[in-house]
Protein backbone atom coordinates (compact mmCIF):
# COMPACT_ATOMS: atom_id res chain seq x y z
CA UNK A 1 0.00 0.00 0.00
CA UNK A 2 1.49 3.57 -1.17
CA UNK A 3 0.63 4.16 2.77
CA UNK A 4 3.61 1.92 4.46
CA UNK A 5 5.65 3.15 1.15
CA UNK A 6 5.72 7.06 2.80
CA UNK A 7 6.19 5.32 6.26
CA UNK A 8 9.27 3.03 5.07
CA UNK A 9 10.84 6.25 3.22
CA UNK A 10 10.42 8.47 6.01
CA UNK A 11 13.31 8.30 8.54
CA UNK A 12 13.64 8.44 12.45
CA UNK A 13 12.83 11.81 12.89
CA UNK A 14 10.32 12.48 10.62
CA UNK A 15 8.39 9.02 12.36
CA UNK A 16 8.81 10.11 15.32
CA UNK A 17 6.81 13.57 14.64
CA UNK A 18 3.89 11.55 12.78
CA UNK A 19 3.68 9.34 15.95
CA UNK A 20 3.95 12.31 17.64
CA UNK A 21 1.09 14.17 16.04
CA UNK A 22 -1.06 11.20 16.73
CA UNK A 23 -0.42 10.35 20.67
CA UNK A 24 -0.39 14.34 20.66
CA UNK A 25 -3.96 14.69 20.13
CA UNK A 26 -5.00 11.68 22.21
CA UNK A 27 -2.57 13.06 25.08
CA UNK A 28 -4.49 16.48 24.58
CA UNK A 29 -7.83 14.78 24.81
CA UNK A 30 -7.10 13.10 28.10
CA UNK A 31 -5.31 16.34 29.79
CA UNK A 32 -8.58 17.76 28.62
CA UNK A 33 -10.38 15.48 30.04
CA UNK A 34 -8.74 15.47 33.70
CA UNK A 35 -8.27 19.40 33.62
CA UNK A 36 -12.09 19.50 33.11
CA UNK A 37 -12.58 16.85 36.08
CA UNK A 38 -9.92 19.20 38.23
CA UNK A 39 -12.05 22.28 37.68
CA UNK A 40 -15.85 20.77 38.03
CA UNK A 41 -14.10 18.88 41.17
CA UNK A 42 -15.73 15.19 40.06
CA UNK A 43 -14.10 12.65 38.39
CA UNK A 44 -16.16 12.09 35.30
CA UNK A 45 -17.81 15.66 34.44
CA UNK A 46 -19.19 14.35 31.46
CA UNK A 47 -21.31 11.15 31.42
CA UNK A 48 -23.96 9.20 29.46
CA UNK A 49 -27.04 8.06 30.14
CA UNK A 50 -27.95 4.40 29.97
CA UNK A 51 -31.12 3.18 31.38
CA UNK A 52 -34.67 5.06 30.94
CA UNK A 53 -35.25 5.11 34.44
CA UNK A 54 -35.15 9.10 34.53
CA UNK A 55 -37.64 9.48 31.56
CA UNK A 56 -39.22 11.92 30.20
CA UNK A 57 -36.13 13.98 31.59
CA UNK A 58 -33.39 12.09 30.58
CA UNK A 59 -33.28 9.28 27.93
CA UNK A 60 -30.94 6.77 26.83
CA UNK A 61 -28.21 8.32 25.26
CA UNK A 62 -28.48 11.71 26.43
CA UNK A 63 -25.05 13.14 27.74
CA UNK A 64 -24.70 14.95 31.00
CA UNK A 65 -22.56 17.79 32.73
CA UNK A 66 -21.64 17.31 36.39
CA UNK A 67 -20.14 19.62 39.00
CA UNK A 68 -19.81 19.21 42.34
CA UNK A 69 -19.48 21.98 44.26
CA UNK A 70 -17.07 21.78 47.73
CA UNK A 71 -18.90 24.31 50.03
CA UNK A 72 -22.74 23.90 48.51
CA UNK A 73 -24.48 21.57 50.22
CA UNK A 74 -27.19 19.64 47.50
CA UNK A 75 -30.73 20.28 47.97
CA UNK A 76 -33.98 18.51 47.51
CA UNK A 77 -34.56 17.94 43.32
CA UNK A 78 -31.21 17.82 42.61
CA UNK A 79 -29.90 14.93 40.02
CA UNK A 80 -27.12 13.45 40.66
CA UNK A 81 -25.21 10.44 39.48
CA UNK A 82 -23.55 8.65 42.54
CA UNK A 83 -21.98 5.19 42.45
CA UNK A 84 -21.90 2.98 45.09
CA UNK A 85 -18.20 1.65 46.28
CA UNK A 86 -17.17 -1.78 44.95
CA UNK A 87 -18.14 -4.78 47.08
CA UNK A 88 -15.80 -7.57 48.42
CA UNK A 89 -15.45 -8.65 45.00
CA UNK A 90 -13.73 -5.81 44.02
CA UNK A 91 -16.73 -5.57 40.86
CA UNK A 92 -16.89 -1.83 40.61
CA UNK A 93 -20.46 -0.28 40.14
CA UNK A 94 -21.64 1.93 37.23
CA UNK A 95 -23.02 5.29 38.17
CA UNK A 96 -26.53 5.91 38.13
CA UNK A 97 -27.65 9.08 37.89
CA UNK A 98 -31.10 9.80 39.74
CA UNK A 99 -33.24 12.30 42.03
CA UNK A 100 -32.76 13.05 45.77
CA UNK A 101 -35.79 12.28 47.94
CA UNK A 102 -35.03 13.04 50.66
CA UNK A 103 -31.95 14.34 52.62
CA UNK A 104 -31.12 14.77 56.36
CA UNK A 105 -28.10 16.49 58.34
CA UNK A 106 -25.86 15.66 61.02
CA UNK A 107 -27.02 18.12 63.57
CA UNK A 108 -22.60 18.51 64.75
CA UNK A 109 -20.98 17.40 61.34
CA UNK A 110 -23.35 19.20 58.72
CA UNK A 111 -22.85 16.37 56.87
CA UNK A 112 -25.89 15.18 54.44
CA UNK A 113 -27.54 11.89 54.06
CA UNK A 114 -29.40 11.33 50.99
CA UNK A 115 -32.41 9.00 49.60
CA UNK A 116 -32.60 9.07 45.51
CA UNK A 117 -35.29 8.05 43.26
CA UNK A 118 -35.39 7.62 39.73
CA UNK A 119 -38.14 9.62 37.89
CA UNK A 120 -39.06 6.62 36.00
CA UNK A 121 -38.97 3.66 39.10
CA UNK A 122 -42.28 2.61 41.14
CA UNK A 123 -39.88 3.01 44.02
CA UNK A 124 -36.85 4.58 46.29
CA UNK A 125 -33.38 3.36 45.45
CA UNK A 126 -32.88 1.61 48.93
CA UNK A 127 -32.66 -1.89 46.92
CA UNK A 128 -29.65 -0.33 45.09
CA UNK A 129 -28.06 0.79 48.02
CA UNK A 130 -26.63 -2.77 48.64
CA UNK A 131 -27.31 -2.63 52.21
CA UNK A 132 -26.30 1.08 52.96
CA UNK A 133 -28.82 3.09 54.53
CA UNK A 134 -28.17 6.00 53.34
CA UNK A 135 -25.74 7.61 50.06
CA UNK A 136 -23.09 10.16 51.66
CA UNK A 137 -21.45 13.23 49.99
CA UNK A 138 -18.65 11.07 49.34
CA UNK A 139 -20.71 8.27 46.83
CA UNK A 140 -22.39 11.45 44.63
CA UNK A 141 -20.25 11.55 41.87
CA UNK A 142 -21.91 15.33 40.68
CA UNK A 143 -24.95 17.09 40.22
CA UNK A 144 -26.65 17.32 36.92
CA UNK A 145 -25.53 20.83 35.48
CA UNK A 146 -26.53 20.49 31.81
CA UNK A 147 -27.53 17.94 29.36
CA UNK A 148 -27.18 17.51 25.25
CA UNK A 149 -29.70 15.13 23.84
CA UNK A 150 -28.66 11.54 21.76
CA UNK A 151 -25.01 12.69 21.66
CA UNK A 152 -24.15 9.88 24.15
CA UNK A 153 -25.35 7.34 21.73
CA UNK A 154 -21.55 7.35 20.12
CA UNK A 155 -19.95 6.10 23.51
CA UNK A 156 -22.95 3.82 24.00
CA UNK A 157 -22.44 2.29 20.13
CA UNK A 158 -18.60 2.24 20.95
CA UNK A 159 -19.03 0.17 24.58
CA UNK A 160 -21.62 -2.45 22.87
CA UNK A 161 -19.15 -2.75 19.41
CA UNK A 162 -15.50 -2.70 20.89
CA UNK A 163 -14.47 -3.52 17.09
CA UNK A 164 -16.03 0.29 16.10
CA UNK A 165 -14.01 1.94 18.71
CA UNK A 166 -10.53 0.00 17.45
CA UNK A 167 -11.66 0.54 13.99
CA UNK A 168 -12.01 4.14 14.73
CA UNK A 169 -8.74 4.30 16.53
CA UNK A 170 -6.60 2.59 14.39
CA UNK A 171 -8.31 4.83 11.41
CA UNK A 172 -7.02 8.21 13.14
CA UNK A 173 -3.62 6.27 13.56
CA UNK A 174 -3.12 5.17 10.28
CA UNK A 175 -4.19 8.96 8.61
CA UNK A 176 -1.89 10.73 11.42
CA UNK A 177 0.77 8.86 10.46
CA UNK A 178 0.81 10.11 6.59
CA UNK A 179 -0.46 13.22 7.00
CA UNK A 180 1.80 16.05 6.75
CA UNK A 181 1.08 18.87 9.04
CA UNK B 1 59.41 42.84 36.19
CA UNK B 2 61.85 42.70 33.85
CA UNK B 3 60.39 42.39 30.23
CA UNK B 4 61.64 39.55 28.23
CA UNK B 5 62.70 40.43 24.54
CA UNK B 6 60.57 37.75 23.10
CA UNK B 7 57.62 38.68 25.01
CA UNK B 8 58.28 42.32 23.37
CA UNK B 9 58.36 41.00 19.59
CA UNK B 10 54.97 38.57 19.87
CA UNK B 11 53.37 42.55 20.52
CA UNK B 12 54.64 43.94 18.01
CA UNK B 13 52.02 44.12 15.20
CA UNK B 14 53.92 43.65 11.85
CA UNK B 15 56.00 40.43 11.02
CA UNK B 16 53.86 38.05 13.32
CA UNK B 17 54.65 33.76 14.01
CA UNK B 18 51.82 32.10 11.94
CA UNK B 19 49.70 31.26 14.44
CA UNK B 20 48.66 35.10 15.24
CA UNK B 21 48.07 35.41 11.43
CA UNK B 22 44.61 36.63 11.55
CA UNK B 23 45.64 39.58 13.42
CA UNK B 24 47.79 40.90 10.48
CA UNK B 25 45.88 43.52 8.40
CA UNK B 26 47.80 43.31 5.12
CA UNK B 27 50.25 40.68 5.16
CA UNK B 28 48.64 37.52 4.12
CA UNK B 29 45.39 39.21 3.35
CA UNK B 30 46.95 38.65 -0.87
CA UNK B 31 47.14 35.05 -0.42
CA UNK B 32 43.62 34.52 1.66
CA UNK B 33 42.25 36.29 -1.23
CA UNK B 34 43.40 33.46 -3.23
CA UNK B 35 41.15 30.86 -1.71
CA UNK B 36 38.46 32.46 0.92
CA UNK B 37 36.19 31.42 -2.05
CA UNK B 38 34.41 28.06 -0.51
CA UNK B 39 34.17 25.24 -2.17
CA UNK B 40 31.21 24.90 -4.74
CA UNK B 41 28.36 22.44 -3.46
CA UNK B 42 28.08 19.85 -6.31
CA UNK B 43 25.14 19.40 -8.09
CA UNK B 44 24.79 15.94 -7.67
CA UNK B 45 22.28 13.71 -9.77
CA UNK B 46 20.93 10.72 -9.80
CA UNK B 47 22.83 9.42 -13.17
CA UNK B 48 19.29 9.33 -14.86
CA UNK B 49 18.24 12.42 -13.95
CA UNK B 50 14.39 12.55 -13.05
CA UNK B 51 14.03 9.22 -14.21
CA UNK B 52 16.12 7.57 -11.57
CA UNK B 53 14.97 9.19 -7.85
CA UNK B 54 11.28 8.36 -6.77
CA UNK B 55 8.82 10.09 -8.45
CA UNK B 56 7.07 12.85 -6.43
CA UNK B 57 3.72 13.32 -7.03
CA UNK B 58 1.35 15.49 -5.34
CA UNK B 59 -2.15 17.39 -5.14
CA UNK B 60 -1.56 20.23 -7.77
CA UNK B 61 -4.83 22.18 -6.33
CA UNK B 62 -3.33 22.06 -2.65
CA UNK B 63 -0.31 24.72 -2.16
CA UNK B 64 0.13 23.17 1.11
CA UNK B 65 1.17 19.86 -0.39
CA UNK B 66 3.26 21.21 -3.06
CA UNK B 67 4.70 23.73 -0.04
CA UNK B 68 5.94 20.43 1.40
CA UNK B 69 7.07 18.54 -1.37
CA UNK B 70 9.11 21.55 -2.35
CA UNK B 71 10.59 21.71 1.42
CA UNK B 72 11.29 17.93 1.30
CA UNK B 73 12.89 18.41 -2.03
CA UNK B 74 14.94 21.33 -0.51
CA UNK B 75 15.94 19.29 2.28
CA UNK B 76 16.98 16.26 0.44
CA UNK B 77 19.18 18.16 -2.26
CA UNK B 78 21.52 20.40 1.24
CA UNK B 79 21.98 17.28 2.98
CA UNK B 80 23.59 15.11 0.17
CA UNK B 81 27.00 13.73 0.75
CA UNK B 82 29.11 17.14 -1.09
CA UNK B 83 26.76 19.61 0.79
CA UNK B 84 25.97 20.59 4.08
CA UNK B 85 25.23 18.72 7.05
CA UNK B 86 21.57 19.02 8.78
CA UNK B 87 21.45 20.91 11.75
CA UNK B 88 18.23 18.87 13.85
CA UNK B 89 17.97 21.67 16.72
CA UNK B 90 14.35 22.59 16.24
CA UNK B 91 13.33 19.59 15.31
CA UNK B 92 15.08 17.66 18.17
CA UNK B 93 13.51 20.38 20.79
CA UNK B 94 9.86 20.05 18.89
CA UNK B 95 10.70 16.16 19.33
CA UNK B 96 11.79 16.19 23.08
CA UNK B 97 9.09 18.95 24.27
CA UNK B 98 6.22 16.79 22.45
CA UNK B 99 7.31 13.85 23.94
CA UNK B 100 7.79 14.92 27.29
CA UNK B 101 4.15 16.38 27.63
CA UNK B 102 2.62 12.98 25.86
CA UNK B 103 4.47 11.31 28.54
CA UNK B 104 3.40 13.22 31.64
CA UNK B 105 0.30 13.23 30.44
CA UNK B 106 0.10 9.29 29.95
CA UNK B 107 1.87 9.12 33.42
CA UNK B 108 -0.83 11.62 34.79
CA UNK B 109 -3.74 9.45 33.73
CA UNK B 110 -2.33 6.51 34.43
CA UNK B 111 -2.15 7.32 38.25
CA UNK B 112 -5.04 9.00 38.03
CA UNK B 113 -7.15 5.76 36.69
CA UNK B 114 -4.93 3.74 39.72
CA UNK B 115 -5.94 6.38 43.05
CA UNK B 116 -8.92 7.49 44.39
CA UNK B 117 -10.06 10.57 43.06
CA UNK B 118 -9.65 12.71 46.03
CA UNK B 119 -6.20 11.44 47.12
CA UNK B 120 -5.17 11.68 43.30
CA UNK B 121 -6.23 15.32 42.68
CA UNK B 122 -2.54 17.29 43.91
CA UNK B 123 -1.03 14.85 41.59
CA UNK B 124 -3.83 15.25 38.76
CA UNK B 125 -3.22 19.05 39.24
CA UNK B 126 0.20 19.06 39.16
CA UNK B 127 0.46 16.88 35.96
CA UNK B 128 -2.17 19.13 34.19
CA UNK B 129 0.23 22.49 34.42
CA UNK B 130 3.46 20.64 33.91
CA UNK B 131 1.30 19.18 30.57
CA UNK B 132 0.02 22.88 29.88
CA UNK B 133 3.35 24.03 29.76
CA UNK B 134 5.41 21.91 28.07
CA UNK B 135 2.60 22.33 25.02
CA UNK B 136 2.55 26.06 25.42
CA UNK B 137 6.21 25.79 25.28
CA UNK B 138 6.56 23.71 22.13
CA UNK B 139 3.96 25.85 20.26
CA UNK B 140 5.41 29.09 21.33
CA UNK B 141 9.17 27.51 20.43
CA UNK B 142 7.83 26.62 16.76
CA UNK B 143 6.18 30.17 16.41
CA UNK B 144 8.63 32.44 17.29
CA UNK B 145 12.08 30.62 17.26
CA UNK B 146 11.42 27.77 14.17
CA UNK B 147 9.03 30.33 12.47
CA UNK B 148 9.26 28.97 8.34
CA UNK B 149 12.58 27.62 8.86
CA UNK B 150 13.18 24.24 6.46
CA UNK B 151 16.36 23.65 6.77
CA UNK B 152 19.70 24.44 9.18
CA UNK B 153 22.97 22.93 8.11
CA UNK B 154 26.91 23.30 8.38
CA UNK B 155 29.98 22.35 6.61
CA UNK B 156 33.46 22.53 8.02
CA UNK B 157 35.82 22.76 5.78
CA UNK B 158 39.80 22.66 6.21
CA UNK B 159 41.42 25.09 4.31
CA UNK B 160 44.76 24.74 3.82
CA UNK B 161 46.75 28.56 3.38
CA UNK B 162 50.09 29.21 5.10
CA UNK B 163 47.84 27.77 8.49
CA UNK B 164 45.42 25.43 8.54
CA UNK B 165 42.24 26.28 9.80
CA UNK B 166 38.44 25.34 9.68
CA UNK B 167 36.20 27.37 8.40
CA UNK B 168 32.44 27.18 9.10
CA UNK B 169 29.62 28.23 6.77
CA UNK B 170 26.31 27.69 8.19
CA UNK B 171 23.13 27.80 5.52
CA UNK B 172 19.32 28.43 6.99
CA UNK B 173 16.85 28.13 4.49
CA UNK B 174 13.65 29.28 5.38
CA UNK B 175 10.33 29.21 2.80
CA UNK B 176 6.58 29.98 2.73
CA UNK B 177 3.73 29.99 0.18
CA UNK B 178 2.67 32.86 -1.32
CA UNK B 179 -0.94 33.13 -1.88
CA UNK B 180 -2.45 32.84 -6.07
CA UNK B 181 -4.03 36.52 -6.99
CA UNK B 182 -6.87 36.59 -9.69
CA UNK B 183 -3.90 36.64 -12.12
CA UNK B 184 -0.86 34.46 -10.57
CA UNK B 185 -0.57 30.94 -9.64
CA UNK B 186 0.64 30.41 -6.07
CA UNK B 187 4.41 30.47 -5.52
CA UNK B 188 7.08 29.31 -3.25
CA UNK B 189 9.57 31.83 -1.95
CA UNK B 190 12.58 30.84 -0.10
CA UNK B 191 15.00 33.35 1.85
CA UNK B 192 18.10 31.72 2.13
CA UNK B 193 20.66 33.41 5.04
CA UNK B 194 24.44 32.34 4.75
CA UNK B 195 27.10 32.93 7.42
CA UNK B 196 31.05 32.24 6.17
CA UNK B 197 33.22 32.40 9.66
CA UNK B 198 36.48 31.01 11.17
CA UNK B 199 38.24 30.03 14.46
CA UNK B 200 34.64 28.45 15.79
CA UNK B 201 32.30 30.68 14.66
CA UNK B 202 34.34 34.27 16.45
CA UNK B 203 35.20 35.24 13.35
CA UNK B 204 33.60 36.54 10.65
CA UNK B 205 34.38 36.10 7.07
CA UNK B 206 31.19 37.40 5.41
CA UNK B 207 27.67 36.78 5.39
CA UNK B 208 24.57 37.17 2.98
CA UNK B 209 21.22 36.88 2.74
CA UNK B 210 19.18 36.18 -0.90
CA UNK B 211 15.02 36.04 -1.06
CA UNK B 212 13.58 34.11 -4.90
CA UNK B 213 10.38 32.98 -5.37
CA UNK B 214 9.17 30.91 -8.26
CA UNK B 215 5.57 29.95 -9.14
CA UNK B 216 4.72 26.22 -8.07
CA UNK B 217 3.46 25.71 -11.83
CA UNK B 218 7.25 25.94 -12.72
CA UNK B 219 8.01 22.74 -10.64
CA UNK B 220 4.54 20.58 -10.85
CA UNK B 221 2.81 19.68 -14.11
CA UNK B 222 -0.75 19.29 -14.63
CA UNK B 223 -0.81 15.62 -13.21
CA UNK B 224 0.90 16.91 -10.28
CA UNK B 225 4.38 15.06 -10.81
CA UNK B 226 7.26 17.25 -9.65
CA UNK B 227 9.86 18.19 -12.09
CA UNK B 228 13.04 17.72 -9.45
CA UNK B 229 15.76 18.67 -11.76
CA UNK B 230 14.81 22.29 -12.61
CA UNK B 231 14.10 22.33 -8.57
CA UNK B 232 17.34 21.54 -7.63
CA UNK B 233 18.90 23.51 -10.87
CA UNK B 234 16.85 26.24 -9.37
CA UNK B 235 17.88 25.90 -5.74
CA UNK B 236 21.44 25.46 -6.79
CA UNK B 237 21.66 29.20 -8.65
CA UNK B 238 19.85 30.31 -5.85
CA UNK B 239 22.27 29.07 -2.40
CA UNK B 240 25.22 29.40 -5.17
CA UNK B 241 24.53 33.06 -5.34
CA UNK B 242 24.23 32.89 -1.70
CA UNK B 243 27.67 31.69 -1.11
CA UNK B 244 29.54 33.43 -4.03
CA UNK B 245 28.48 36.69 -2.22
CA UNK B 246 28.77 35.65 1.06
CA UNK B 247 32.49 33.92 0.63
CA UNK B 248 34.24 36.37 2.57
CA UNK B 249 36.81 38.70 1.20
CA UNK B 250 40.04 39.51 3.29
CA UNK B 251 38.39 43.02 2.78
CA UNK B 252 35.45 42.40 5.03
CA UNK B 253 38.10 41.34 7.40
Amino acid sequence: MGEFDKIRKMGVRQFLLQVLNFVGVLASGLMIWKGLGLVCNTESPIVVVLSGSMEPAFFRGDLLFLTNPRETPYMLGDIVVYKIPADRSGAEQIPIVHRILEIHTKPKTQAQMILTKGDNNPTDDIGLYRGLPWLERSHIVGKVRGFLPYVGYATIAMNDFPQLKYALLGGLALMALVQRE
Amino acid sequence: MARKKTGNDARDPSPLPADDAHLSPSSSSAALSQQTKPAPIPLILAPEGNAGRDAVKVNNASANEMKIACDDAVKRFLAQPGAFNTIHMHTDVRLLLGWGAVIVAALTGLYGWKMEFEKAKPVVTAGVVLYMILSSAQTLYAYFIEQNIVFEGKRKTLQRRKYAQIETERITLSSKTLPSTPSTPPKYEVSVSYVHSTNGGKLLLGRARERAEMPYTAFFDAAGTMDQDRFDAWLHELVGRAMGSGAGDAKTQ
